[in-house]
């Protein structure tokens, strides 16, 4: 029996000019990535950005599949943020969060607001803050808001953390490496 | 300078080269010029054919140990008198115990140690201060050691 012959279907008609088909992604929700074993109350070391070598909290993971972190903010200034986990180091000090209340907080908390894009496209050399009074009083209990909600989550952590000696001194401190330090072979 | 440490049976040895790297026994037999038999049932050391040059002799002997003595004769006279706890107290020991404790060290910890560390050092210099402002400058310096961590 002759063997099947693998054949290339031809389309009936070429293309005439060589077009460039952008990326076209095919998976369109995100897919919230696997926590490589970082449990809620952790202590973590970011890597990148504004904050970078800042201690901070982990609360939870977001459906986004980012991390959802916090300084506390009266301890080193890192408020409520959403982390990449591939951008953060995983310490195995632990925090008690049995007391924190961060189910309220997921993505759309952090999303950008209508005025707040307003702000954003006037580019780098207009006048910043051109917004109508009702949309600058709208800001104002917005960040009210989010004030509040740092403050709420944060009181439970932070008494938390004050139980244990130099914990707090610990977390406003930044991770630096030095000219001895061989990061691969610190132990987190 | 006078020769204190023989290759000996009873002779406590630090075994410095191959997987039991680290590890302390006893030397059980002598082969011949280039190697021994030792033994180490406490110290997770299997009864094996070594050459002396992978081994470094501490000055400890294992009183009991006869030539050829097997493994049961070993750690008796262990449990009678221990050269390896006695080896223990010593500062090399101390030393190699310390910084096998500084590599497990985790951050929290490391932060916890340059704190103390800071202390100490805080401490020492006012106390230098005072030796030094009571005897009128020409103090003899005895640190006086504060909390010492790790």
């Amino acid at each position: 029996m002759p063997a099947k012959k693998r054949t290339v279907r031809i389309g009936n008609w070429y293309k005439s000019d060589d077009e460039k088909v952008h990326f076209i992604r095919k998976r369109k929700a995100p897919r919230p990535s696997k926590l490589r074993k970082i449990v809620p109350g952790q202590v973590l070391i970011l890597l990148s950005g504004r904050f970078q070598g800042k201690r901070v909290v982990f609360l939870k993971q977001l459906k986004s599949g980012l991390l959802l972190v916090t300084g506390p903010f009266k301890i080193n200034g890192v408020p409520l943020k959403r982390v990449n986990s591939a951008y953060v180091i995983p310490t195995s000090t632990k925090v008690d969060v049995t007391g924190v209340n961060a189910t309220q907080i997921d993505d759309d908390y952090f999303k950008r607001t209508q005025a707040q894009r307003r702000k954003n496209e006037q580019g780098f050399w207009a006048k910043r803050g051109e917004l109508t009074a009702e949309q600058q009083a709208t800001e104002k209990t917005r960040l009210e808001g989010k004030r509040n909600t740092q403050k709420s989550v944060d009181a439970a952590l932070i008494t938390a953390i004050k139980k244990t000696q130099l914990l707090k001194q610990y977390l406003g401190a930044r991770f630096t490496i030095g000219k001895t330090t061989r990061p691969h072979e610190l132990v987190f | 300078m006078v020769l204190t440490k023989f290759v000996e049976v009873g002779r406590v040895v630090k075994i410095n080269y191959g997987p039991q790297e680290g590890r302390l026994a006893t030397i059980v037999e002598i082969l011949n010029d280039k190697r021994v038999l030792i033994d180490g049932p406490t110290t997770g050391v299997q009864r094996q054919v070594i050459p002396i040059r992978r081994l470094t002799l501490t000055k400890f002997n294992l009183k009991g140990a006869t030539r050829g003595a097997r493994t049961g004769v070993i750690t008796k006279a262990i449990k009678k008198s221990d050269p390896f706890a006695q080896y223990a107290q010593t500062l090399a020991a101390k030393k190699v115990a310390k910084k096998a404790l500084r590599a497990k060290l985790n951050d929290f910890d490391r932060f916890r140690v340059m704190i103390l560390r800071k202390r100490r050092s805080a401490l020492l210099s006012t106390q230098l201060k005072t030796l030094k402002k009571s005897t009128g400058g020409k103090a003899q310096t005895q640190a006086k050691g504060g909390n010492k961590k790790k």
